[in-house]
């Protein structure tokens, strides 16, 4: 069978596959968010003084950066409800892994980027008197985060793109979508190819909103 | 009044400041200089509680402020300016709002009465046409004219001044100095640490000169200028005239 008369044949279920872009998108962005509230926090425990929860937020990062994501996805799917009797949904147990793992790099981006920001700016601060959590607020955040822009864009097309393993607890994304299809039809090229293609354009044109997105950041400069 | 007593600040094993006492009266000028690493900036920075001193006691009004807490530290910030030498102005704040952002944060002030203050010192600094302008878009001796009315914004009763002029380029030293010189004409109280010689001339009520940690004089300009006491003034004296 040709590959043209391949694409024919599925060519009703293309629609369907592409409506999976919803799912890795709802679970990248779900995911991103929960990522960066927990890797500001993180981030502030990592740089502040309280010895015990700088130890825990870097503990809590090698947890997570010394395990495979996958290996964290099956374990909050399948042993949740063994654990605690309540049974997670395959989408709830995604984002959960996907934002704590993603939260564990973005302290780290964040980190960098407060370290990146002129101690000046906390000295002028702190002679104004401003209190340590709206200088970090107001003061620093702003300035680290515009710092690190393009590292969080790259976290978050990592992410997208690393959401495909969701399809293996059986969440309909993207991904899981092209094999239902091919398993359906015993035909593999075809569903996969469209896939591929879908996950390449979504990180082209989130590659290219990050770049104005950036470019308007930096006005004040 | 400001008043430090025997004070004393290490770094590790490194002594920097060693037995510094000294007094600012209400309104005076005081010019800090030296030759650098002396410890000019580390003092002026215990002042204000930027570094925590070693031993030793510095007043402020009264107040013994080396066993304050944190929220009376903030206290003392209100009370006591800085101005410094690389500006530090908040590089994602336009001029006007880096004037009423700690007014507005720390002091409470309503939005309008910290607008209407900004505007006002902005005027005085001569810089009332970049109110809405970044930071980046101002030159050197701009910025410090802000940095200097964003202290200013706090109604502090002391300023404290880091080398103000030194990161910038000679043909805006003036205008930095300009500023400077009003203030004291209108009686705030300043220390300045400075290797403008002219303006501590003309502008200070008492030169303290320090070396290696200590001070080693204490004088009227016209006094210290004219007949340093101690070998170390005068090779320093040689040296910046
Ligand atoms: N945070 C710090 N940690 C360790 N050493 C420091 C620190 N700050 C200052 N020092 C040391 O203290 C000494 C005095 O420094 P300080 O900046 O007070 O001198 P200065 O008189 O202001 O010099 P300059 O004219 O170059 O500004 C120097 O030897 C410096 O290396
Ligand atoms: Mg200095």
């Amino acid at each position: 069978m040709g590959i043209f008369s391949g694409f024919s044949l599925i060519a009703s279920s293309i629609p369907y596959i592409i409506n999976g872009v919803w799912t890795t998108l709802e679970i990248a962005l779900v995911s991103a968010i929960i990522g960066f509230v927990l890797g500001v926090i993180l981030s502030l425990f990592k740089i502040g003084n309280i010895k015990i929860l700088a130890w825990m937020s870097d503990f809590y990062t090698s947890i997570f950066r010394g395990t495979p994501l996958i290996l964290q996805l099956t374990l909050v799917y399948f042993a949740t409800p063994q654990l605690i009797g309540y049974d997670i949904s395959a989408f709830l147990a995604a984002i959960i892994t996907f934002g704590f793992n993603s939260g564990a790099y973005m302290s780290e981006i964040i980190r960098s980027g407060i370290n990146a920001v002129d101690k000046g700016q906390f000295e002028a601060a702190g002679a104004l008197g401003v209190p340590y959590w709206s200088m970090m607020k107001d003061i620093i955040l702003p300035q680290a985060i515009k710092k690190i822009l393009p590292a969080m864009m790259n976290e978050f097309i990592t992410l997208t793109k690393e959401s495909a393993i969701v399809s293996t607890i059986g969440v309909l994304d993207l991904m899981r979508r092209a094999q239902v299809v091919a398993a359906e039809n015993s035909l593999y090229f075809p569903p996969l190819i469209v896939s591929f293609a879908i996950y390449y354009v979504l990180v082209m044109i989130l590659t290219i909103l990050g770049r104005l997105f950036e470019r308007r950041m930096s006005r004040s400069d | 009044m400001i008043k430090v007593d025997h004070l004393y600040k290490s770094f590790g094993n490194n002594e920097v400041l060693s037995d510094i006492s000294l007094e600012i009266n209400k309104g005076d000028v005081v010019a800090i200089i030296g030759p650098s690493g002396s410890g000019k900036s580390t003092l002026l920075r215990c002042i204000n509680l930027l570094e925590v001193p070693s031993k030793g006691k510095i007043y402020i009004d009264n107040d013994d402020i080396t066993t304050l807490n944190q929220r009376n530290v903030i206290k003392i910030r209100e009370k006591v300016g800085m101005v410094f030498q690389h500006f530090h102005l908040f590089p994602h704040k336009t001029a006007i709002d880096n004037l009423t952002y700690a007014p507005i944060k720390v002091k409470q002030n309503s939005k309008d009465e910290a607008h209407r203050k900004a505007i006002e010192l902005l005027k005085r600094v001569g810089l009332s046409d970049k109110a809405d302008s970044y930071p980046s878009r101002l030159s050197g001796g701009q910025k410090q004219r802000v940095a200097i009315a964003r202290a200013l914004a706090m109604d502090p009763q002391y300023l404290l001044f880091d080398e103000p002029t030194s990161a910038l380029d000679p043909e805006m030293v003036k205008e930095v100095l300009d500023v400077m010189m009003s203030l004291a004409k209108q009686g705030m109280t300043m220390a300045v640490v400075t290797h403008e010689m002219g303006f501590a001339k003309m502008v200070a009520d008492k030169v303290i000169f320090m070396d290696h940690g200590q001070i080693l004089e204490v004088a009227p300009p016209n006094e210290f200028f004219s007949h340093p006491e101690t070998d170390r003034a005068k090779e320093f004296l040689e040296k910046v005239l």
